[in-house]
């Protein structure tokens, strides 16, 4: 289990960050690196058994049985790397972040976020089964969005990070389809057995198409050519993301999965021949762009892409030596790229400024960061002694081998060794631009070192550069070789890893590549001057814009043809179709309408309340026009309803049904107040004339249907209920039991939306100031005494009785009508009136002003009863009931589903209260003016101050005319 | 049973009775609002009284303990009453809803001047 707990500690701790803030600014930065020591941690012992290469699979629990999915965890050495890399790096980022961010910037929202993606990136490298895999991947396209919109008011970050999800959200929705296929092909989502049939897998027929949508995902997320454009856009992230997802992590993903699978897919030609070419374009591409990119970040991440290009190609060329290469780069690139981003982010920290055609001669102000740039930037040159130089020389000694097979052997290493030169080329540019290049001056800030903390992690990494390049074999031998060994699932090639092979091609590809930057970056301004000729022209982002926005365009003009904002329409068209459905359905089948069951005797009282919702139905239609009255009506139905509930001997319903209408009429008073009181004539006869036949026709229909199907007999499911009520639930009240034992999950559902639909409405109405009326319809002022006395001091008498009747009701719920949802609704009832008799202000000052509290525990509350069953190991949401004697007050009975009942119950009141309360705030704050002194005091002012309704509404609602 | 009880209980059920019926007359039969708010505040709370009374013996005879559930009912329903009543009394002197009786002159001199401003615009 320990790979299992490993994944989902940073979830527990992302959890714990957006708390601590309470404790301190900085203490959510401690929560971060205690998740991740505390992740690590449980790595070790497993690290041990993996380093003496054992592949440890877990299996966690079962997911989906019936279609064969587990929960399952994986580690052998290739994910020991990327679980390394994601932990070890990730804590240096916690820690460089810490100094990196702004006080005006929220620390527990950051490193939740991170923690968020932590947990996701070591889910997608542990997981054995490929679609939990997916899961994870997905989850990192989400929280990577998150992290690049950090910066919410900043426009490109929002822009920057929308298309990362577009473009990465959609590769993976290609790799679910690749994964699908691949799972039939192997015949099972466990990784094991997928890498066991890799032979069976190219045979197959499917190969090709599997093999494309996989690769979409990959170079989607590992922004490969024609995909790169969203690394770049992404570069509005803070800059210990870009160091950490775009650089180091996320950007791998894709790349970790072209190894994973290496064993399975490779070695066919359409392996080879798409995997090495996109790698090759981007490599050159991005090598190409980088070099004339001002912006730091931006160089850097259009580097960033050109090397990612190369490790995929590498993994293209498929041959043992090429896939040492490529994983050792993996770990190289990482960490010389990371280090470079926060080098980037101390520069910009310190001057203001990313922009390099402004930054130079920096080596003055901060001569220990120019030095750090220096190894960092000759490192991704691939200068000797630096880790940098050993894994490029084995990729241009690949490239050379690789090109011995093909037609023109000198093409391959002639092409990459122009990509070298632009890639030693940007790297010159960043160390000697930034910290060379003349004297500063114009600088938004002056510069000076930074603080030791955004130091360190920057030494860290820097200093695992040198000694990787200096004692290779030491320091990365052991992790490479079993990294490598499973990658490959075979024994590992041969290879040394020293830095002094003697003179041969690759060397003199190498001394070539630093020789032709150097020449190319003297020339730097020729090539600027040439290169702006060209701007913007062949811009990908462009050409992905220019889709995005016919696609929009294409959307909303199919939506406005079918819904052209006419609720009229939109409820014709509905009726309508369901009608035609319905009638077909008879049509079609000759089934008699009415059944075999005789017809109950009519009751004069039945037939009575069954008159007066009739009634009061058809005065709602014939009196809509007066809203208020209207109101009055409908509600009278709902009154029928509940006699009804009565009559039919369901008290829970009729309890639910009363509270729930006065509820309901409440809000709509509060919501009416800001419209008119009476709806305007607003179609013509003849349109009034084809609703009325369509009304009657829908609902004669909806009473035929019920006729149908009440004359029919058939055994409902409630009988079953009825009778495994007590023996299986533990209570008499069979209503109850549903709710909260047979069909708890449902109700778990249902309260999560109300939470979910009471903070939306709250987010909705939050700070919104309405202009109200100040007169009804005729010209009547409201009556000034909002609050009266005589309602103000019975009402406060009120509630500790209403209270105590709903508490009543939630405790006796089990057995005898009740339970969470109706008391809730009563405690509402009686709280609602305290706030209309005494107004929102002054109660909210005598209760509880924010009732989020109440929602979120009253969530938790149910939740953690349903997650208490797992601790006795029975699935979620069992219920266990026992029977206690209390002396006094005799045998009682306690069943774990009222502890859930209490959850529905809080969540009940706390959604109901929200939205009154802020509905009733709306109100509040346009009450203010007329009771004012000054406004009573001089009438003839007035009518400049008070506009007339219609005025007033205008400004309120633009669409009224 | 005994049969004093439930001589006792018969009168108080109909007496219930006819108070919520009379009171519901008066709502319908009344001439103006102020008359017929009378009709359900005073009859038919003491009609409900009486059947509550009734409810309370009855229940509370049959050896399963006093019955207090109407106890609290009345409390309910002794505070709900007056309010309302009051609350629509006052809803429609504001409205100046025609009376039988002319509104005392007091009070309507309080509310002109209290909406002066309203009356100079019109």
């Amino acid at each position: 289990m320990g790979l299992a707990y490993l994944t989902f500690i940073p979830f527990i701790g992302a959890a714990f960050t957006t708390v601590s803030t309470r404790l301190g600014r900085y203490s959510s930065a401690w929560v971060a690196v205690i998740t991740a020591a505390a992740s690590l941690s449980l790595l070790l012992p497993l690290a041990h058994d993996v380093m003496a290469g054992q592949t440890i699979i877990q299996h966690a629990s079962q997911w989906v049985p019936s279609l064969g999915l587990n929960i399952a965890f994986r580690l052998d050495g290739l994910s020991l790397l990327f679980t390394l890399m994601i932990l070890l790096i990730g804590l240096v980022v916690i820690i460089y972040a810490r100094y990196y961010l702004s006080p005006r910037d929220s620390m527990g929202r950051f490193y939740a976020y991170l923690l968020l993606f932590m947990g996701s990136m070591l889910g997608i490298v542990l997981s054995e089964n490929i679609i939990q895999l997916l899961i994870f991947w997905e989850l990192t396209s989400l929280s990577s969005f998150l992290l690049i919109s950090y910066w919410q008011q900043r426009e490109e970050a929002s822009r920057g990070a929308r298309m990362a999800l577009t473009i990465t959200g959609g590769g993976g929705l290609a790799m679910l389809g690749g994964f699908l296929l691949l799972g039939k092909i192997a015949g099972s989502y466990e990784l094991s057995s997928i890498l066991e049939s890799g032979d069976m897998i190219r045979q197959h027929a499917l190969y090709p198409y599997m093999l494309i949508l996989i690769l979409l995902g990959v170079f989607t997320k590992s922004a490969q050519f024609p995909f790169h454009f969203w690394l770049p856009n992404a570069m509005a992230a803070p800059t210990p993301v870009s160091s950490y997802l775009h650089s180091a992590t996320m950007v791998k993903a894709g790349i970790f999965l072209l190894a994973r699978f290496f064993p399975a897919l490779s070695g066919t030609p359409e392996w080879t021949w798409i995997v090495t070419l996109t790698g090759l374009i981007t490599f050159l591409t991005g090598a190409y762009i980088a070099l004339f990119k001002h912006d730091m970040k931006a160089l850097l991440a259009y580097s960033t892409i050109s090397h990612l290009g190369l490790i995929v190609m590498l993994f293209g060329i498929g041959t043992p030596l090429a896939v040492v290469a490529a994983v050792f780069h993996i770990m190289n690139h990482a960490i010389f790229k990371a280090s470079l981003f926060m080098l980037a982010g101390i520069v910009d920290h310190e001057t203001g400024t990313r922009d390099m055609r402004q930054l130079r001669g920096l080596r003055k102000y901060m001569p220990y960061t120019a030095l750090l740039t220096m190894i960092a930037a000759a490192s991704m040159a691939g200068i000797p002694f630096l880790n940098g130089f050993l894994s490029k020389e084995m990729f241009f000694a690949e490239t050379v081998e690789h090109g011995n097979s093909m037609a023109l052997p000198w093409l391959l290493p002639l092409i990459v060794t122009a990509g070298g030169i632009f890639a030693a080329a940007y790297s010159i540019r960043i160390a000697h631009n930034v910290f060379f290049n003349g004297k500063a001056e114009d600088l938004p800030k002056i510069p000076h070192e930074p603080s030791r903390g955004m130091q360190i992690p920057v030494e860290i990494l820097v200093g695992l550069c040198l000694l990787t390049g200096i004692f290779p074999a030491q320091i990365a031998g052991p992790m490479l070789s079993v990294a490598v060994t499973s990658t490959l699932q075979t024994t590992a090639p041969d290879y040394q890893l020293a830095i002094w092979h003697g003179v041969n091609p690759a060397l003199i590809m190498s001394m070539v590549a630093v020789a032709g930057g150097i020449l190319v970056y003297r020339s730097r301004e020729a090539l600027f001057t040439l290169q702006s000729r060209f701007d913007g022209m062949f811009e990908a982002k462009r050409i992905y814009n220019g889709a995005i926005r016919r696609l929009f365009n294409w959307s909303s003009s199919i939506t406005m043809n079918v819904d052209n904002l006419s609720q009229k329409r939109m409820l014709w068209l509905l009726f309508v179709a369901s009608i035609v459905m319905g009638a077909s359905g008879f049509i079609v089948h000759d089934a008699p309408l009415a059944g075999a069951r005789t017809m109950l005797p009519v009751d004069p009282m039945s037939a009575m309340v069954a008159f007066i919702m009739i009634a009061a139905a058809i005065s709602t239609v014939v009196m809509h026009q007066q809203r208020f009255t209207a109101l009055v009506l409908v509600s009278a139905v709902g009154l029928g309803v509940a006699l009804t509930f009565i009559k039919f001997s369901a008290p829970d319903l009729a309890l639910t049904q009363l509270s729930v209408e006065f509820i309901t009429v409440v809000l709509l008073l509060l919501a009416l107040f800001f419209l008119p009181q009476r709806t305007p004539d607003e179609s013509d006869r003849l349109r009034q004339g084809r609703d009325i036949v369509i009304a009657l026709l829908a609902g004669s229909g909806v009473a035929a249907l019920s006729y149908a199907v009440l004359t029919r007999e058939y055994s409902t499911i409630g009988d079953y209920f009825i009778s495994n009520s007590v023996s299986g639930g533990g209570g008499a009240n069979v209503v109850n039991v549903l709710l909260v034992d047979f069909r708890g999950f449902d109700t778990m559902g249902e309260i999560t939306v109300l939470a979910l639909a009471g903070i939306g409405i709250y987010a909705m109405l939050d700070k919104l100031k309405l202009l109200s009326p100040q007169q009804d319809e005729d010209g009547r002022p409201w009556n000034p005494d909002t609050h009266p006395v005589v309602m103000a001091t019975f009402s406060r008498l009120l509630l500790p009785l209403a209270l105590m009747v709903s508490i009543f009701i939630l405790l006796r719920g089990h057995n005898l009508p009740g339970g969470g949802f109706i008391a809730g609704l009563v405690t509402s009832v009686a709280l609602i009136v305290q706030y209309l008799a005494n107004g929102v202000e002054w109660t909210r000052t005598k209760l509880p002003a924010n009732t989020h509290p109440l929602i979120g525990s009253g969530l938790l509350i149910a939740a953690s009863t349903g997650v208490a069953s797992w601790y006795f190991s029975y699935p979620f949401l069992t219920s266990t009931f026992h029977h206690f004697h209390i002396p006094l007050l005799g045998d009682l009975e306690l069943a774990s589903a009222m502890a859930f009942d209490l959850g529905v119950y809080l969540v009940v009141v706390g959604t109901s209260l929200l939205i009154l309360i802020n509905l009733g705030l709306i109100h509040q704050v346009s009450y203010q003016p007329r009771i004012t002194k000054k406004n009573l005091a001089s009438p003839t002012t007035d009518s400049d101050t008070t506009p007339s309704r219609s005025a007033a509404l205008k400004k309120v609602l633009p669409w009224k005319r | 049973m005994n049969i004093l009880l439930e001589i006792l209980l018969s009168v108080l059920i109909v007496a219930g009775a006819s108070f919520t019926f009379i009171g519901s007359l008066g709502l319908a039969r009344l001439r103006d609002f102020y008359t017929r708010l009378h009709g359900p505040t005073k009859g038919t709370t003491l009609g409900v009284g009486c059947l509550l009374i009734a409810s309370a013996i009855f229940f509370s005879t049959r050896d399963e303990g006093i019955s207090l559930h109407e106890g609290l009912i009345t409390l309910f329903l002794f505070i709900t009453a007056p309010i309302s009543a009051h609350l629509l009394a006052k809803a429609a002197l504001h409205l100046k809803v025609e009376s039988l009786v002319p509104l005392p002159d007091e009070a309507i001199e309080r509310k002109n001047k209290q909406h002066q401003k309203y009356h100079s615009v019109d």
